[in-house]
């Protein structure tokens, strides 16, 4: 479980401060998306997430961040690392390795994961995202939804608890991105593995997330289901927040009480809401 | 084609240990450092190029062997003219050009350039870079930290070479003109291929350390490495034949 | 405006990234290009300004061959927004920045102050910025500036909504809808955003594997699932939920359209 409680923190060489009195609780087996405009601050609260902020950029830190009950501020960020794994949002960048078997041994080799389970372990990563066939390819070789599936399958054979992504499907297309979340929604339920997902593909988080929460200046605007959405659906249009036209829509009908059932949030919903509403 | 690219395979070559290829490719330059004979130094060349198509990058190394020659013949006119012992060779108006000792020490010195340099630059078509830094860790105790530099500084290449393209494109469409001929324009482009690219790598190296420090490189020792980099019988053949080149050249064409 | 004529573009012929394709865009248009990853679209735009060259046939952009005009010429044409704006920063302050293109394309110096402060005002931007350290949707604006403001009479916009959030996304779709309503602007949108296209395109042209899939107005494509499916792109979700009934919403593209037709059945119905 990770706990945040009054999390703020100022970049150095900044006058604003880029989280300011975060509070929550991620509990274990959570799938929580992230949103908001940008410069809201979400790819710096997943650096707190794992002890990079404050252990390794440097600024002022409020508060406090437990991962299992650990204070992130006095323990080395190494010693989270395994706990809670993250993949970057420059994916290119984050490569250690020039082929993929490399790239997935990196972290198992440093933390010592005894050499006879190593094997063991990077075959059942690569059969787990699909990927066995890429196990001798050059990175650079590879599509973008590629190398998400290798940046993640590296993490997952650390064993982490938690994966913390920032908008992995940024430069995807809409079907790559699906699979993602399709992905990420298999480890979260078979494996009980956290995920906290930074994106801004809304209707791909309304389909597949548990909680959502959006920033909006440092500042958590909202917590809650995607079917809370509904009450707050004004707020997220002055926050800049797209919503699924179909949520939109459902909305709208609730509001003008044509409509008494909940929120809907994919095609296949609002198909069924129709069909009633036409009786 | 790419001058440092894997090119996968399965010959002897190949399944020699990196660190014996290193090894073995600079011997064999030492080789044809010592070697003082031009036909020899030749056979040098070709016969560099015959063992590289046992592992099937003849045309690799044909390939480099022509971009060498380039080098070769810069060395080869510098030497002309400076080398001055022998006989006038080539007289002009009274002035010696140049001498025979100069026709043939630079004839020498640039064959020689080619022959050391061609197995260096092959080490890297038949060595992934990450397996030959491992097996120096592993094998001859290299600290990671260096190892590690190298290995990124090779993967970085292709990644800023796109970079570098990308800018350029983004540039032209704005109508930078890059084809002109004055040179003041030229020197003002410099400016904006190279700031965004000064700000792209300084973000893409940051991401890159703290990705590797979260993935525990502080952590890593010599032994951490999972594939063992064995040597075999094969490796100690290939260097003693190769100790057996440098002796015979020390001897025989010296 | 436009002119291809039976292009192919490829590295290798045996499997072409384009494959000749002829198609011509008008005047005034504002046509998006859809498809998934890989199926060409980025190739076009970049044969449009002479960034690429067609292996074989004709691209012409205002009746100009583009193998035979410099791409610095083409650029006084046509105006290019990449994905990155990081690509092109490469100044101090916002003003030399936006400046910087128009110097490129040697305007008169004293235009240049006048339209570079107008543009600035329009955009929204400080002049004195230190453009590196702006948010992305900031820095993705100040990118925009620099092409529009030297007003070209095409502007490609290559993803222009990677990255940013939908409130920068929607400042600079307006911005770009208003330059093609009131100065008669073509639009060339890359996109696989369905939602964006339904919203703001007028034309659509669906590519597969460097062919033409399919070609008409925005809405007619945005209900032929068969071209979309084909394509590989997810459909816009108000012309999908319209489609699963049928002719019942035949007209129904947006959701204010889906929520009038629903007030209207549910009024006769009276289903609550």
């Amino acid at each position: 479980m990770i706990s945040v409680k009054d999390l703020g923190f100022v970049y150095q060489n900044s006058k604003t401060a880029a989280l300011d009195g975060i509070n929550i609780e991620i509990e274990d087996g959570d799938f929580v998306g992230i949103t908001g405009t940008s410069g809201a601050g979400k790819t710096t609260f997943t650096f707190a997430l794992n002890g990079i902020i404050p252990q390794k950029i440097k600024g002022d830190f409020y508060g406090a961040v437990t991962i299992n009950g650990k204070d992130t501020a006095e323990h080395h960020a190494e010693e989270f690392a395994r706990t809670v794994g993250e993949v970057f949002q420059d994916i290119d960048s984050q490569m250690v390795a020039s082929v993929v078997e490399d790239e997935i041994l990196f972290g198992l080799e440093n933390f010592g994961v005894p050499h006879e389970e190593i094997e063991e372990r990077v075959d059942r990563v690569l059969k787990e995202l699909g990927i066995e066939d890429l196990r001798d390819r050059e990175i650079s070789s590879l599509s973008g939804g590629q190398k998400q599936k290798v940046a993640i399958a590296s993490m997952l054979a650390l064993e982490p608890e938690v994966i913390v992504l920032d908008e992995p499907t940024g430069e995807l297309d809409p079907e790559s991105s699906r699979e993602i979340f399709r992905i990420l929604t298999r480890l979260n339920r078979e494996k009980g593995i956290t995920v906290v997902i930074v994106e801004q593909k809304i209707m791909l988080l309304c389909e597949y997330v548990k909680h959502m929460m959006v920033l909006d200046k440092g500042h958590i605007a909202f917590y809650g289901t995607p079917r809370d959405m509904v009450s707050s659906i004004e707020t997220f249009k002055e926050l800049g927040i797209n919503v699924p036209r179909v949520t939109e829509l459902s909305a709208g009908l609730i509001r003008e009480k044509i409509y008494d059932g909940e929120v809907t949030l994919t095609v296949d919903d609002a198909e069924k809401m129709v069909r009633r509403i036409l009786g | 084609m790419n001058l440092l690219n894997y090119v996968p395979g399965d010959s002897f070559l190949h399944r020699l240990n990196p660190v014996t290829k290193l090894l073995a490719a600079f011997l064999y330059g030492i080789a044809a450092i010592i070697c003082n004979n031009v036909f020899a130094e030749i056979g040098f060349i070709v016969l560099m190029i015959l063992i590289s198509a046992t592992a099937g990058i003849a045309k690799r190394a044909l390939f480099l062997t022509r971009n060498l020659m380039l080098l070769g013949l810069i060395m080869f006119v510098i030497q002309l003219f400076f080398v001055r012992t022998g006989d006038p060779l080539c007289v002009i108006g009274g002035f010696v050009l140049f001498t025979t000792g100069g026709l043939k020490s630079a004839l020498l010195l640039s064959l020689r350039v080619i022959a050391a340099m061609l197995p260096l630059m092959l080490l890297f078509a038949i060595t992934q870079m990450n397996d030959l830094c491992n097996a120096l860790v592993k094998r001859v105790h290299l600290p990671y930290r260096y190892a590690f530099i190298v290995t990124t500084a090779f993967r970085f290449v292709p990644i800023f070479a796109t970079e570098f393209h990308d800018i350029q494109d983004a540039q032209k469409a704005r109508g930078v003109d890059f084809d002109t001929k004055n040179i003041f324009r030229k020197l003002q482009l410099i400016a904006p291929l190279c700031v965004p690219l000064l700000v792209s790598s300084l973000k893409k190296v940051d991401v890159s350390a703290m990705s590797a420090e979260m993935r525990g490189f502080e952590l890593r020792g010599y032994k951490s490495g999972y594939k063992e980099y064995p040597f075999g019988a094969r490796d100690l053949i290939t260097v003693l034949v190769l100790i057996g080149l440098i002796v015979v050249t020390a001897l025989f064409l010296k | 405006m436009i002119r291809f004529e039976n292009v192919t573009f490829g590295y290798s012929e045996k499997r072409p990234i384009l494959d000749d394709l002829t198609f011509h865009i008008e005047k005034g248009d504002f046509v998006a290009l859809i498809g998934a990853n890989g199926a060409g679209k980025s190739t076009i735009s970049r044969l449009t300004n002479g960034l690429l060259h067609p292996t074989r046939g004709h691209v012409y952009l205002n009746g100009k061959d583009t193998l035979k005009t410099p791409s610095s010429a083409l650029a006084r044409d046509c105006g290019f927004l990449f994905q990155n704006p990081d690509r092109q920063i490469c100044e101090n302050t916002v003003k030399d920045e936006i400046a910087f293109s128009m110097k490129a394309q040697g305007w008169p110096t004293d235009e240049i102050e006048g339209r570079v402060d107008r543009i600035i005002k329009t955009f929204d931007l400080d002049p004195e910025w230190f453009p590196f350290s702006r948010s992305r949707g900031e820095r993705q604006r100040i990118a925009l500036a620099s092409v529009l403001v030297c007003e070209p009479g095409l502007l490609i916009l290559d993803e222009p909504t990677t990255g940013l959030d939908y409130l920068e996304c929607i400042r600079i779709m307006d911005y770009v809808t208003r330059l093609n309503k009131e100065k008669g602007t073509t639009i060339l949108m890359v996109s696989h955003d369905m939602e964006l296209v339904q919203s703001y395109a007028r034309n659509v042209l669906v590519l597969n594997h460097g062919k033409i899939l399919g070609q008409g107005p925005t809405n007619e494509i945005m209900k032929n699932m068969d071209v979309l499916k084909k394509a590989r792109v997810l459909p816009a979700q108000i012309p999908e939920l319209a489609l699963r009934f049928g002719d019942e919403f035949k007209d129904v593209f947006t959701v204010e359209e889906m929520l009038d037709a629903l007030r209207a059945k549910a009024g006769k119905g009276g289903a609550l």
